[in-house]
């Protein structure tokens, strides 16, 4: 029952938060929708008894990322004059909308076609940190190499475009 | 009752779409991507809930890893962009038309 209660409250405040993100014109304020959005979504992933990464989402996306976008959005000193007139915002919205549905309305289609299991929490070791570990290092070894790799070429990427002051002239 | 949870990561993903497709704002196109990853996340979750097997948490966290490495390098293009423009709307971002 409590855990009926605490999925509908995620699950309205996630998608009231991806709504406004959609709505509000000033970037700030979608972010601050967005941030409450992600820990919605975290409370689903403990709901889900995924430990780890319940406290993954908190710390890299929630902490992490969400501030670093939220810092450049501060950075940048965005004055409400500054922002790009979106006249056609709604209609394109109401066309988006009238253009997803189908397909959304298909895969819940299919949905309905798996076995409708109750979630009960997993008891033992389910999504702690040592078994995830284990199989990441495991069956899942070659994956985080190359996503080792991809965060090296983003760091010098990233360093690359924002130092490029002294070296493109 | 699992069932809840995909259609919830079915309506976050279409509300990235939405927003993707109709904003002007870079940072607003820029979150409804990364809301779209998210709602990947949620459907992977929810699969390794189904199955009782690991494996959905260890793509969660490729997915996690990839949207920081995204984050970290589209911030730096926009800063470039924002001091060779000073706009933040997309579509005078559109350098690479030829």
């Amino acid at each position: 029952m409590l855990v009926n209660l605490l999925f509908y409250t995620f699950a309205v405040l996630a998608v009231l938060g991806a709504v406004g993100l959609i709505f509000f014109r000033h970037p700030m304020n979608g972010a601050m929708c967005f941030v409450g959005t992600l820990i919605c979504l975290a409370g689903l992933y403990a709901l889900l008894s995924a430990k780890l990464i319940f406290a993954l989402q908190l710390i890299v996306y929630a902490g992490a990322i969400m501030s670093l976008i939220v810092f450049i959005i501060m950075f940048l000193n965005i004055q409400p004059e500054d922002l790009p007139k979106e006249e056609t915002k709604l209609f394109y919205i109401i066309g988006g909308v009238v253009l997803v549905s189908p397909v959304a309305l298909f895969l819940g289609k299919i949905i309905n076609t798996l076995p409708n299991l109750r979630v009960d929490f997993v008891g033992g070791d389910f999504g702690g940190v040592k078994p995830v570990g284990l199989i990441l290092f495991k069956d899942w070894l070659v994956p985080f190499e190359i996503v080792s790799i991809l965060l090296l070429i983003s760091l010098v990427g990233a360093v690359v475009l924002a130092g490029k002051k002294g070296m493109s002239k | 009752m699992i069932h809840n949870y995909l259609f919830l990561s079915i309506i976050l993903f279409c509300l990235g779409i939405v927003g993707v497709v109709s904003r002007r704002n870079f940072f607003a196109v820029f979150m409804s991507i990364e809301l779209m990853l998210n709602a990947g996340n949620l459907a992977f979750i929810a699969f390794s809930r189904i199955h009782v097997s690991m494996d959905g948490h260890v793509l969660a966290m490729m997915v996690m890893a990839v949207a920081a490495a995204e984050a970290a390098l589209a911030l730096a293009v926009v800063i470039l962009l924002h001091k060779h423009k000073g706009k933040l709307d997309t579509n005078v971002f559109s350098l690479l038309k030829g």
